[in-house]
């Protein structure tokens, strides 16, 4: 992982440098690959992969009529792109090789500006290259000549028809190359290998283009019986419009003749011609197809000809909102043309909307859409009208339609800001009488002006808009407002503005100088001069302008949406949320989306660079970034649907975020940000600091991985679903942190453990509640805790040999707490038999209980407990006991957590010191820890209920104070962790740093001074026997006779321990010495557990590192040899946790000093 | 406003905005206010529709300056442009469909947060038409196919009281309750909040008419469905 993310750090930086810069911004900086599909409107699969420049040459009989002049044909010179399965041509001087810089791919000319085909040239699929002849020519060129099959599709059957009328003109045109022979010679191999490719996708195309009217409009009469190709609704309930007026005829003439000339459909070469025929306007049945064609939606429907068909196929019957959604509009989609009257049109829109909404669920449907698609089903068929939709969503009205409609809103945005600038004196009035100009614009975008204008009109837009791109909408609608100028400065209310708006839309087709003297100005409609106005007066209004002004506008937008989004989330969240505060559910919004968000963002970068490199293995594949650009901020909830379900992982990254508990000890990767500047701003950050993302985790830590987490998150997931919704989230929340109330807290957490609900935890779970508690305190405890009584009382135990000793710290403590909770919940576990009074197995060594009255803790005796305790197996676990870590401030547990290792399985290793208690309740004590002791006999099924467990709880003041404020306090919704941790880059490397000062001081306090060293040397000498025991206590849960002997192993082993304890002087020497007794003990645990102890062997090399530290810690005021050996162990073992390691050493020399 | 020197009463434009779920009805609402007419299939709106409409009263004229904003979910992001300084709002939901109430709180709790202070809230019940208690006479209708009605006039009324709400169930179709929910709203529209206010005394003695209404309009019903009124 580390290597990939670095690796791929440094490819970008490479590939482009400026690219870490606007990583969100891929309109600014798009992939040559999308320019390129952009500029020819291809299907996102094709890529630039040679280009050359070349001379096209029309031959005569091609060329448009008159310039007979040129007897030798037309000449046009422009770059030569292959592709995947394409060859094109254009005259705009564009460049997408991998070494041109952005601007040569991005300034485009012509009348698209790279938003579509512009200039002159062709876009021919391979397969519809019948022919490549290299020619020779005299002036050493490389010269090629190219014969398409246009044309030619009804020819095979009839070879001997042929020959009666010249019925096809072979489409051959000439290309020279020009450039060095290599790259010419290169350019004509990767077009052989296309070609060749390309030949078994005849029959599809031949296919494909029999949809298209231009295949029948050109067949000669006599083969005209064969009914025509669908062209739309129009066919059977007539187009819109009188085709008088229109001058439908004469438009049909000349297409039918610059088609015969030019090739037809995908075959068809752009000419200047071309331009000025859409610009007036299509003939009717030759619309669709030409809508197709220049949109690039043919290009989509010769990939996959069949997927509308397949599509309605495979959810037919099926169910959906926005299915319901489409049969509510329906009815009411263009309802006054007659074909939406009909069972018929209303078939074709359902179908159409349908079929789209399953293709792409995150936009499903949009209202407009229908009118829209309603618009286009009266010119094409059902599946050409579904290609040019998905068109239309993907690439040329992005977003539109999309759950936020953020398109629609950024291009309001921009729409506005064009009339601030192109019209100065008409915005500066919109303003001072309040009227929102989006109002009246927004419909105009989102339908396209179909709604708006007479239809007629609308088409008309709708013919450039296709070839022009979205610019167009923009033109036409300033056009709109300059001609209407004078009287929108009139109108003092939106009303007033829009009605003039309204009276205007309703002349275009009235003469727009009506008293002129001028006949021929006279005969000039409105709309023509509305486009006249826009295309002319707004011709400054490019791609490039349009694009530039919507990154400029962009993150207001989004920023808008989503804080729309937000508000009305959180609104709508249930009643469970009134327990939080309105800032909590804004921070825990925040956090939930935002670390969906960031997931999705290094997940969609990872698999690129997985792509990108599995790409690069292959040669001569020249993009660089495949992906489609837009996707970039795929996540982003003003960009539409994103997810909003967390899963088990999300989950512990959001935890992450809030509590230092949830963070690894064992991070895999090292952090590089610090969390707190994430949460600034989780997406203006995110776009500044890609690199961060490349790392599993982003920038954040390394999240833990705990049962507790797992058993949160199932607690949480209400619904089963493996996934939180933020609701959920919520209400989780609020449990915890809602009301602030311990006796809440409490019962949560014991029904946390409650694995089948039935009110009651078995041994195991009595395990598992500790385990998680020593998990959650594992970073110290936080909120309000209040030290004085216990601190008392552990003076009190050891006073004659603890007078100077530092205050025992809350984290040692609680430890202490812990071990007497298990005891006390065994103790007053509910058994199944009767309970064994059995007495005296075995002598234990310091354990001091007072529980022999049970009525003095259910009042909540104050930190009675002492006790030391390991719940460890592994020898590795016993080995960390001999660190008594503690800081004053946080807390120090050097609990190691293995992301991977299933939490049920892993112990947490702690050590404790002990406080003390009433000395007077020894005696019962001992009995009481057998009694316990027999508890754990597996013979003894028992279980704690929750009144038992919160009496147990609240009988220890520390714990009690845990449920009461810590463990709520844990979670920093608000401030996240990075505000706890800003001192230190890193909240895990803080944690592993503060251990090391801990143990220092922990030690130093026990070994610096000349008594309290001994002593506490002493006592952690007592402790780790004491854990040794509990340690017993817990595996002979599983088989008690193996646990006698173990017993009286341990008991032999604790003995010279015990004694250290009473002999302060010495017990620097048996601090240490207690290691290797606790070592072995659990070696036998473990032999008895085989499957733990694979498990935890998996954690040996970190729990080495921390027994270094430990060691090193331990060093100071002891004995040398010892520490020199354990030192080596973390050099052996340690490895990975190298840094923290250190960390810990710097801090225990400090202490020798 | 700008008929404000010819007019004999003073006159004043309110602006009001429809919401409420798809298809719950709010354009046929606005339709036959501002037309008397009813469609079976109106287009749906596209972002809104702006529509003016003049009511009279006995005080004065209220010029209503009607948003009708599209309903679809996706559309909401877009409502704030249309509610910015909306003096009186329509909360629609359909009577026959629970879950357009739900929705109709969800933009009553939006409105009370984010539009103008002391903006006017109506919430209607369209389609009364389709229920066996449709003020109009049509039940006998309804009552083939039994009583459409899934939200009752308790729960929603009881819910309008808690946010002081003024509360109708209307027919766009029959026209029923229509006018009058304007009415209402022209008359609960607090004098001192209208753009040519006069007298401040008379909005009191509006908010407490508009109160009767209310209560008269809960009452048995008319089965006469009025004529716009005095528009």
């Amino acid at each position: 992982m580390l290597n990939l993310s670095s690796f791929v750090q440094k490819a970008q930086q490479l590939l482009d440098p400026t690219q870490g810069l606007n990583l969100s911004d891929p309109d600014k900086n798009p992939s040559k690959a999308s320019l390129f599909q952009n500029q020819f409107r291809l299907p996102s699969s094709q890529h630039p992969l040679y280009e050359i420049t070349a001379e096209l040459t029309i031959p005569p009989a091609n060329a448009t009529q008159g310039d007979k002049d040129r007897d030798r044909g037309y000449h046009y010179a422009g770059k030569l792109h292959l592709s995947e399965s394409f060859l094109c041509f254009s005259t705009t001087p564009s460049s997408f090789l991998q070494s041109a810089s952005t601007s040569t791919s991005s300034a485009f000319t012509g009348q698209t500006h790279g938003g579509g085909p512009s200039g002159n040239g062709f876009t021919f699929p391979l397969c519809s290259i019948r022919r490549v002849e290299r020619l020779h020519s005299q002036n050493f060129q490389f010269a090629l000549a190219i014969s398409t099959w246009n044309g030619i599709q009804d020819t095979p059957k009839d070879k001997d028809a042929s020959k009666d009328k010249p019925v096809v003109k072979e489409q051959r045109i000439t290309l020279q190359l020009a450039g060095p022979r290599v790259s010419c010679e290169r350019f004509c191999d990767g077009l052989k290998k296309g070609l060749r490719a390309g030949v078994g996708n005849v029959a599809r195309l031949r296919k494909v283009v029999a949809e298209c009217y231009s295949e029948y409009l050109l067949r000669p009469e006599d083969k005209k019986n064969a009914s025509p190709p669908d062209a739309g609704l129009g066919m059977m309930f007539r187009y819109p419009g009188d085709p008088k007026k229109l001058r439908d005829r004469a438009k049909m003439r000349l297409w039918a003749e610059y088609l015969r000339d030019n090739g037809r459909n995908v075959t068809l070469i752009r000419q200047p011609t071309f331009h000025k025929l859409i610009r007036v306007g299509l003939p009717n049945r030759l619309r669709g197809e030409m809508w197709e064609l220049t949109s690039g939606s043919i290009y989509l429907r010769l990939e996959h000809p069949t997927l509308y068909a397949e599509t309605l196929a495979k959810f037919a019957g099926m169910e959906s909102l926005a299915i319901d959604e489409i049969e509510k509009d329906l009815n009411r989609s263009l309802p006054e043309y007659p074909g939406f009257q009909s069972e018929e049109g209303i078939g074709r829109l359902r179908r159409v909307l349908t079929a789209y909404s399953w293709t792409n669920t995150d936009v499903g449907y949009c209202q407009a859409m229908n009118i829209v698609v309603a618009a286009l089903l009266i010119y094409m068929s059902e599946a050409q009208a579904y290609f040019l939709l998905t068109t239309l969503c993907d690439r040329l009205v992005p977003g539109y339609y999309s759950t936020t409609m953020y398109g629609t809103l950024l291009d309001q945005k921009v729409f506005e800001s064009l009339v601030e600038k192109t019209m100065p004196i008409l915005w500066e009035h919109l303003v001072r009488s309040d009227v929102q100009l989006s109002v009246v614009s927004l419909p105009w975008f989102l339908s396209l002006y179909v709604n708006s204008m007479p239809l007629v009109f609308a088409f008309r837009v709708l013919d450039v808009f296709f070839v022009e791109g979205p610019k167009v909408l923009f033109q036409v609608g300033l056009a709109i407002l300059r001609i209407n100028g004078e009287e929108l400065l009139d109108a003092a209310d939106d009303g007033a503005f829009i009605s003039v708006l309204k009276s205007y839309f309703a002349r275009l087709d009235e003469s727009a100088h009506p008293k002129s003297e001028n006949p021929k100005l006279r005969a000039v409609t409105r709309f023509q001069e509305l486009m006249v106005v826009a295309f002319k007066e707004f011709s400054g209004i490019t791609h490039s302008s349009i694009t530039e002004l919507r990154m400029k506008n962009k993150d207001a937008v989004l920023n808008n949406i989503e804080s729309f989004a937000k508000r009305t989330a959180i609104r709508n969240l249930g009643p469970d949320s009134k327990l939080l505060s309105t800032e909590e559910l804004s921070a825990l919004y925040d956090r939930f989306y935002g670390v969906l968000y960031e997931r999705q963002q290094r997940d969609l970068i990872l698999k690129q660079e997985l792509a990108r490199r599995a790409k690069s293995a292959r040669p001569r594949v020249g993009d660089s970034a495949n992906n489609h650009a837009e996707a970039v901020e795929k996540g982003r909830v003003g960009l539409g649907p994103s997810t909003s379900l967390m899963d088990y992982d999300a989950f512990r990254e959001f935890l992450a975020g809030l509590s230092k508990w949830a963070i690894s000890d064992t991070p895999a990767t090292p952090r590089r940000d610090t969390f707190a500047e994430a949460d600034k701003g989780f997406y203006n950050s995110f776009s500044r600091r890609p690199d961060t993302m490349l790392s599993p985790w982003g920038a954040g830590p390394e999240p833990a991985d705990h049962e507790f987490l797992q058993r949160l998150f199932v607690k949480w997931d209400v619904d089963s679903s493996a996934a939180l919704t933020l609701q959920n989230v919520v209400s989780g929340m609020a449990r915890i942190k809602g009301k602030r109330d311990i006796m809440g807290t409490i019962t949560y957490f014991f029904e946390l453990h409650d694995d089948d609900g039935d009110g009651k935890v078995d041994r195991e779970g009595i395990l598992r509640m500790s385990e998680a508690l020593l998990f959650l305190s594992r970073r110290g405890l936080e909120g309000t805790l209040s030290p004085s009584n216990s601190t008392l009382t552990l003076n009190g135990i050891d006073g004659n040999s603890r007078d100077d000793m530092p205050e025992q710290t809350v984290s040692e403590r609680f430890l202490g707490s812990v071990s007497a909770f298990i005891r006390r919940c065994f103790e007053y576990a509910d058994p199944d038999h009767p309970r064994y009074q059995g007495a005296g197995r075995e002598e234990r060594m310091g354990e001091e209980d007072q529980l022999a009255n049970p009525d003095a803790f259910a009042i909540g005796d104050d930190e009675d407990e002492d006790e030391d305790e390991d719940e460890d197996e592994g020898e590795d676990d016993l080995l960390t006991m001999d660190s008594p870590t503690g800081s004053p401030k946080v807390a120090k547990k050097s609990e190691t957590v293995d992301s991977q290792a299933p939490p049920s399985l892993r112990l947490d290793s702690m050590t404790t010191s002990s406080s003390n208690d009433p000395f007077d309740r020894r005696r019962v004590s001992k009995a009481q820890s057998e009694r316990a002791n027999i508890a754990l006999d597996p013979s003894n099924p028992l279980h704690i209920t929750l009144p038992t467990f919160r009496m147990v709880v609240l009988a220890d003041e520390l714990l009690e104070q845990f449920f009461e404020s810590s463990f709520p306090a844990s979670f920093h919704i608000l401030e996240g962790i990075g505000s706890s941790s800003s001192a230190t880059p890193s909240s895990t490397l803080t944690t592993f740093s503060n251990l090391g000062i801990g143990a220092g001081r922990a030690v130093g306090a026990a070994f610096g001074g000349a008594a309290p060293g001994p002593q506490a040397g002493g006592r952690g000498l007592r402790g780790v026997l004491d854990n040794i025991v509990t340690d017993g206590m817990r595996v002979a849960a599983e088989v008690r006779r193996r646990m006698d002997e173990a017993q009286k192993e341990l008991e032999r082993n604790a003995l010279p321990g015990q004694r250290g304890d009473d002999d302060d002087e010495e017990d620097d020497e048996d601090a240490p010495g207690g290691v290797p007794a606790a070592a072995g003990k659990t070696a036998g645990g473990a032999y008895r557990d085989p499957e733990r102890r694979s498990v935890r062997s998996s954690d040996r090399d970190l729990l080495a590192g921390l027994d270094a530290e430990a060691g090193d810690a331990m060093v100071p005021g002891t004995r040398v040899g010892r520490a020199s050996a354990d030192g080596s162990a973390a050099e052996n073992g340690g490895g990975a946790a190298a840094l923290p390691v250190g960390t810990g050493r710097v801090v225990g020399v400090e202490f020798d000093g | 406003m700008s008929d404000l020197a010819g007019a004999p009463r003073p006159s004043s434009s309110v602006k009001l905005v429809l919401l409420g779920e798809a298809a719950v009805g709010k354009s046929s609402l606005v339709l036959r206010f501002v037309n008397n007419d009813f469609q079976e299939n109106k287009e749906p709106t596209i972002g809104a529709a702006f529509l003016t409409q003049k009511c009279n009263l006995p005080t004065r004229t209220i010029k209503f300056e009607i948003w009708d904003t599209a309903g679809q979910e996706r559309f909401a992001s877009l409502a704030p442009m249309y509610y910015r300084n909306a003096q009186a709002a329509l909360v629609v939901y359909d009577l026959t469909k629970p879950t357009s109430l739900v929705k109709a709180k969800h933009w009553v709790a939006e409105l009370q947060r984010q539009a103008s202070p002391g903006i006017v809230i109506a919430l209607v019940g369209n389609k009364l038409d389709l229920t066996n208690d449709s003020g109009d006479g049509e039940g006998t209708d309804a009552n083939d196919s039994g009583d459409a009605r899934r939200v009752s006039t308790e729960e929603a009324k009881t819910y309008a009281e808690e946010e002081s709400l003024l509360f109708f169930e209307t027919s766009a179709k029959s026209g029923y309750n229509v006018t009058e929910v304007f009415t209402a709203i022209a008359n609960a529209i607090p004098e001192t909040s209208l753009k040519t206010a006069r007298g401040a005394g008379a909005s009191a003695a509006a908010a407490s008419r508009a109160e009767e209404q209310r209560v008269n309009l809960n009452g048995p019903r008319d089965p006469n469905a009025k004529e716009g009124c005095a528009c």
